[in-house]
Order: structure tokens, then C-alpha cells, then sequence
């Protein structure tokens, strides 16, 4: 899965990681600032909304905080948090019954700063953000997150067959959204 | 817009920024849940005191098969006492080993239904216990799985306490 790098290296990450499933709430403030931005983008690229994405963050963390103990190291602590953050969406969105699908813009997405890329990217993720929910949900997780579709159908709790059907479908939506020819 | 966009789709999905900076500053908001609702913390000293717990536990049974004496009530409430659910430390197992190999000894001297009864419970509660570390691998921020993870601890540890003071008669006839 693409994850965000560890902090200057595993080994610090991992002393991080141990101080703070030890109580240390400045190492675990250390790990916030390192893997907030990844965790935000994450879930508001997943609930397309800035409010909902925020909160979302901020009940990742605290989830992670009160399982930190439960985190054995066999994974990234990355693709743990990131898994913490799915599940918070998917929770939240079950529980609140949020809407995510009503094609709204998004506001609080960044232009990609490559000044090469033609295209607009605020208009990409527009449209992401107006694919049915699923769809969107798979795009995010395998397109731009860099999930296996093992991963991303693990995580969101449906059939691998399923994930890569989302996919097809979302990437089939975008490009004709967006007037392109699917690669 | 096709004008604008020459590159194929995977490309513009690949040059996507994977971060996005939150808008504001929501450690405040992290550090004051944290702060009002503290996780449940069984440090290393609970169960270093579990691990001495379980030795004067084994010792106290030990002396009291030997002399024919019930446990003190000292140590029968000190073996009902500890709660924990640190299953990797190394403490924490030699006491939990301690506790299991008296209700093993305890277990021997009961007749073989009973004891067919206790062990189907105890597989039970370990089979439990193994879904439940299934499903928190996959759904770590669970606290519903977070409570059961703690429960099943706390049954199959009742279940020894329970045996072991329900053997007690039997122990101090012998």
C-alpha cells in the first residue's frame, strides 16, 4: 500500500510508536504531525466532505491512541493508521448517515503543484468526489492510496471481485466525466 | 476540458497529492479526548504485580496441599484481583502459567465428567478469544472487540479461580 514514510526512519518511528502505546501523548503528538496529512487526505478524498473528513481525522487518531497497544509491528504503523481511518469513515458514515454521494465541490483539495500536469486537477477530483460511493471508496483506496485490491476489499468489507468491478466502473465514470479515453 | 487534459487517467490519478495538509490544527481537539476519556493503561508494573500475585498464589495453594490448610483469604482474593490482558509480556504469561498449572493440578482430581464440562468451556472461551484477536487485526479501533478482547480474558482466568476454589474441599480432605 502506499504508505506515508516513517518518521526519519523505522527505528525512530518504532520509538515513537512504543513511547506513546506506553502513554507518551507528545511522541503520539509527533506521530499526528507526521501522518495527519495522509490520514486527512485520506478520508477526504473517501467522505468528500472537509467537515466530515476533519472529523474523521480526529477520531482516527484518538481510535489509534486507545489501540496503539494492540499494534504488533508486523505491519507499517502507516497502513495500520490508514486502516484505522477507512474504518472510521465507513463507521461514521453507517452510524450519522451522512450522504456522501450528492456530487457537491470539494472544497479544500489541493492543485497538484507540477506545473508539466495540463490538466486541472481540482476538476479530477470533482469528479471523484461525484462518483457513487462505492466506486469512489475503491478509486480512492486502490487508484490514489495505492491499496491492493486484497487490501481495499479487506478493509471495506466486500468481495475482491467486487473491489475490481467498483474500480472498472469508477474509472469508466471518470473518463467520461472528464472526456478521456480510459488507459 | 479535453483540451486540458492530455494525460491518460492513471496518470492524473497518479500525480494526485496523496497528503492534504488539514485546514486546521485538529491535535487540540485529539489531545483533549484523549485527555477526558484516558485509554484503560495496564502498565508493565500490573503485571510485574500479576506475575508476583500468581508466585505467591502457586506458593500459597502449594503450602496449603501440603499442610492440609485452606488458602488465606489473602490469597484467595489476590487470585481474583488481577485483571489484565497482556498476553505477549513475558510476566504476565509466567503468572497466567502459574495460575494454569495449579487449575490443571486442581482439574486432575475432578471426576472425568465435570472436568470434560470445564474443558469444553475452557476451548470455548479460547476460541472466542482467538476470533476476537481475529477480527481486532483487521478492525483495531473496534471497542466493541476491545471489550470482548478483555472478557474472555477475564473468563478463562475466572474459570481457573472458579476451579480452584470450588477444589478446595476436596485439596484440604486429601
Amino acid at each position: 500500500m502506499g504508505a506515508a514514510a516513517e518518521p526519519a526512519g523505522s527505528a525512530e518511528a518504532a520509538e515513537l510508536i512504543a513511547a506513546a502505546a506506553g502513554g507518551d501523548l507528545d511522541a503520539f503528538e509527533r506521530l499526528y504531525r507526521h501522518y495527519s496529512p495522509r490520514v486527512y487526505g485520506l478520508c477526504l478524498r473517501l467522505t468528500g466532505q472537509r467537515e466530515a473528513a476533519e472529523d474523521c481525522t480526529q477520531e482516527s487518531f484518538v481510535a489509534a491512541w486507545r489501540a496503539l497497544r494492540s499494534f504488533e509491528q508486523r505491519s507499517l504503523f502507516s497502513t495500520w493508521l490508514h486502516r484505522i481511518a477507512v474504518h472510521t469513515v465507513l463507521a461514521r458514515r453507517r452510524g450519522l448517515r451522512i450522504e456522501y454521494e450528492v456530487p457537491e465541490p470539494v472544497s479544500g483539495l489541493p492543485e497538484v503543484a507540477d506545473p508539466g500536469s495540463a490538466g486541472p486537477p481540482l476538476d479530477l477530483e470533482r469528479a471523484i468526489a461525484g462518483l457513487p460511493e462505492g466506486a469512489r471508496h475503491v478509486l480512492v483506496l486502490v487508484g490514489i492510496y495505492g491499496f491492493s485490491h486484497a487490501e481495499a476489499a479487506a478493509t471495506l468489507g466486500v468481495a475482491e471481485g467486487t473491489c475490481k468491478a467498483q474500480l472498472h466502473r469508477a474509472r469508466g465514470l471518470l473518463a467520461a466525466v472528464l472526456g478521456l479515453e480510459e488507459s | 476540458m479535453k483540451d486540458h487534459l492530455p494525460q491518460s487517467l492513471d496518470e492524473q490519478l497518479a500525480s494526485l497529492a496523496r497528503d492534504i495538509p488539514p485546514p486546521r490544527n485538529l491535535w487540540p481537539g485529539i489531545s483533549r479526548s484523549l485527555r477526558e476519556h484516558p485509554r484503560r493503561v495496564r502498565p508493565l508494573a500490573l503485571a510485574a504485580a500479576a506475575g508476583i500475585v500468581g508466585a505467591c498464589v502457586a506458593s500459597a495453594l502449594t503450602w496449603a496441599v501440603l499442610h492440609g490448610r485452606p488458602e488465606s483469604p489473602a490469597a484467595q482474593s489476590a487470585a481474583r484481583a488481577p485483571t489484565f490482558d497482556e498476553p505477549r509480556n513475558p510476566r504476565y504469561m509466567a503468572a497466567r502459567d502459574d495460575l494454569e498449572l495449579n487449575f490443571r493440578e486442581r482439574l486432575a482430581l475432578l471426576d472425568p465428567a465435570t472436568r470434560a464440562r470445564i474443558e469444553a468451556s475452557l476451548a470455548v472461551i479460547r476460541r472466542a478469544h482467538e476470533d476476537i484477536r481475529k477480527a481486532l487485526a483487521s478492525d483495531p479501533a473496534s471497542p466493541v472487540l476491545e471489550q470482548l478482547w478483555d472478557s474472555t480474558w477475564h473468563d478463562e482466568l475466572d474459570l481457573y479461580d472458579h476451579v480452584v476454589r470450588a477444589t478446595q474441599p476436596t485439596m484440604t480432605r486429601t
